[in-house]
């Protein structure tokens, strides 16, 4: 066992225990922070496909600014008590978790069979990713950002301000700091 | 393909595999959570799922196209996240608790 | 990036030098707390801890023993789990970011090539930035863990500052890295080697009594890089956190004996880190004033005669002079510290928003047109 392969291995293990913690966590703190977890390891699993660029940026939007937004909120609420963290009902939760369960299981069918009936396995598809090459990724990555997708990417800047404008619009009570409502 | 051959040799299926596990996990969090907080986390987990496997087709079809796609994502959900956490700090200022089921009481 | 070594022997060298580089960061912890202390009442005109040992020096061990063997408490009211997590995890962001700083020329043994770095990372700048936002989550997690009231408000004071503080932090070396057009330190210290020349409009400038560093090319740059890190680190004049006045020690009110250092430990990494940094990005890291890392070893190979010395002694040489600036930036640290006086919260956040962030977008515009225009004039 190579040390990528065990390197997959340990990541995969630590993303789903954490991405479950999240949803099984009764306690909505926990979760943000067993997700900032999850970032965290998804950035590791972005290294191992030589996405280093995207792992930093991961870690920086992410577990930096979003799931710390997050945590910040939760801290500010600080719920004593949580009613019903999880939904009412035990046949429809029953229903929900099946179907979860069949979807995934879809998903997971149609790669595995796609692969076999395609004809393709991985060694012919690795041979195929090291001919094409991915290398120094970050020069391609801005060459292709903002060479041939500039109009998505302006797109994306002009999104950003209308939320930006939503969200303060949103949360700004009368008065600023000094709500009197 | 033999068992061994299964978990020492890492390809493309392993990691759309991890991926359509982690988006499971998040849509089940979506359907079996109460709280709007968590609801979107589960949502940022569905998210990061489908980023692993555009960051997986990009690395194997070795073109940078999925990088972008998931630069995009990045953008999206981190603007999602204002929003839903606005959305929540204000029911959250109305109802003291920000369970989904406040939500119904939004009307007109 | 590099992998972690090919055979055995490399591996197990590399993990030994990961450890080197922690260890040497919680080593300097004490020096720079005994400078602190020291600097601090040679700047107020006292005399500061001299009782312990020549000049003091000992007294880092009894302070050591005493924060060793305090009682362990914790909050009734907090949540225990992260009351002890959070000093635990306050090392880890500084620890990791601070390995990923070159620290000197490699050294070549034989067939071996070592970095004198913990690990060598392709997209440094973007990694070693993520990484220490991470500390953000462990200021959070005390604040909230303590369970009191004063915690929760410094930490939340805290991490805001930090969320702030980081775009302008980041933005404002975008220009050194559009200088320089790589994410690589160890490609950046290359840049900066050897005496001031540059080429524009296809004419070559070169002074011969400067050296090619950073700080002449992005002089607001550096100025806005060292004031957000000041913040990130969340020194005075930017503690807002520990308001001594109004929120007693902000988020580590709580806390006491050796997970009080530990915290201690943090921040001194951050400033750590910091002084890397900027010792990197605008005063070219390892290199010598004036010489490149070839002529250095020139002149060792004309001194002892032998490859393998004069190789060594390069190594030795640079590892010096990046610790002189690393020093001299910290000394600025505690400096600022012990003469500033504090911002109030509001001013804190227009500075950091109305000000720092405007500049720091200027900036960036202003060496991408001015990048982009010389280039063009050399291709016509």
């Amino acid at each position: 066992m190579t040390a990528d392969v065990f390197l997959f291995w340990f990541l995969a293990l630590i993303t789903v225990i954490s991405g479950l913690a999240v949803v099984l966590m009764a306690n909505p703190i926990y979760s943000a922070l067993c997700l900032a977890m999850t970032m965290i390891s998804v950035a590791a699993i972005f290294v191992t496909l030589q996405a280093y660029f995207l792992a930093g940026v991961q870690i920086i939007v992410y577990a930096g600014a979003v799931m710390v937004l997050f945590v910040m909120v939760l801290m500010l609420f600080d719920l004593k008590h949580e009613l019903q963290a999880f939904t009412r009902g035990r046949a429809t939760g029953a229903l929900k978790i099946a179907s979860v369960g069949i979807l995934s299981g879809l998903i997971v069918g149609a790669v595995t069979i796609g692969l076999t009936i395609a004809g393709r396995s991985s060694d012919e598809v690795i041979s195929a990713a090291a001919a094409g090459g991915v290398v120094d990724t970050t020069r391609g990555l801005s060459e292709a950002l903002f060479l041939k997708n500039i109009f998505g990417f302006e797109a994306l800047g002009v999104l950003l301000l209308v939320i930006a404008v939503g969200t303060v619009a949103l949360s700004r009570s009368k008065g600023g700091t000094h709500a009197r409502d | 393909m033999p068992e061994t051959n299964m978990i020492t040799t890492i390809g493309a299926e392993h990691y759309l595999v991890l991926s359509a596990i982690l988006f499971s996990i998040g849509m089940a969090g979506v359907l079996l959570r109460r709280n709007l907080i968590v609801l979107l986390m589960s949502i940022e987990l569905m998210l990061n799922a489908v980023n692993i496997s555009f960051v997986t087709f990009s690395y194997y079809s070795g073109k940078v196209e999925g990088q972008i796609m998931v630069f995009f994502v990045m953008t999206i959900a981190a603007a999602e996240a204002a929003v839903g956490l606005a959305l929540a700090v204000s029911i959250f200022k109305r109802f003291k608790e920000v369970n989904i089921r406040f939500f119904e009481h939004l009307k007109g | 990036m590099t992998s972690m070594g090919n055979t055995t022997f490399e591996i197990v060298i590399n993990t030994i030098k990961l450890l080197a580089v922690f260890l040497l960061m919680v080593q300097a912890v004490p020096i720079l707390v005994w400078l602190e202390r020291r600097g601090s009442a040679f700047i107020q005109n006292r005399f500061g801890p001299n009782r312990v040992g020549p000049l003091g020096l000992v007294q880092l061990l009894a302070d050591a023993v005493k924060f060793l063997t305090k009682e362990d408490f914790a909050p009734e009211k907090g949540n225990r789990i992260m009351f002890y997590m959070a000093p635990v995890f306050a090392l880890i962001p500084a620890a990791v970011a601070y390995a990923a700083i070159p620290m000197s020329v490699p050294l070549k043994v034989g067939d071996y090539t070592f970095l004198i770095q913990g690990y060598e990372i392709n997209v440094g700048i973007v990694f070693i930035l993520g990484i220490s936002s991470l500390a953000a989550y462990t200021i959070l997690m005390a604040g909230w863990g303590s369970g009191s009231k004063f915690s929760l408000m410094g930490a939340l004071r805290a991490s805001a500052q930090i969320i702030s503080y980081e775009l302008a932090l980041g933005l404002s070396i975008v220009g050194i890295i559009l200088l320089y057009g790589t994410f690589n330190l160890t490609e950046m210290i290359h840049a900066q080697q050897g005496i001031y020349h540059f080429s524009a409009f296809g004419y070559t400038v070169a002074a011969s009594w400067l050296p090619n560093w950073g700080i002449f090319y992005q002089p607001l740059g550096m100025i806005l890089f060292f004031s957000a890190t000041f913040a990130e680190s969340n020194r005075l004049p930017f503690d807002l956190a520990e308001g001594e006045a109004e929120l007693v020690a902000g988020f580590h009110t709580e806390y006491g004996g050796f997970k009080m250092l530990m915290f201690f430990i943090g921040e001194y990494g951050h400033m750590m880190i910091a002084s890397g940094l900027m010792a990197t990005f605008f005063f070219g890291g390892y290199s010598i004033w004036n010489f490149t890392p070839q002529e250095v070893y020139n002149w060792c190979y004309g001194l002892v005669g032998s490859e393998q010395i004069a190789n060594v002694m390069n190594v030795v040489l640079h590892f010096l002079s990046y610790n002189i600036k690393f020093a001299i930036f910290l000394w600025i640290f505690i400096h600022v510290r012990w003469t500033l006086p504090r911002f109030r919260y509001d001013q804190l956040m227009d500075l950091g928003w109305k000000t720092m962030l405007p500049w720091a977008l200027g900036n960036t515009i202003v060496t991408a047109i001015v990048i982009f225009v010389t280039s063009y004039f050399v291709i016509s």
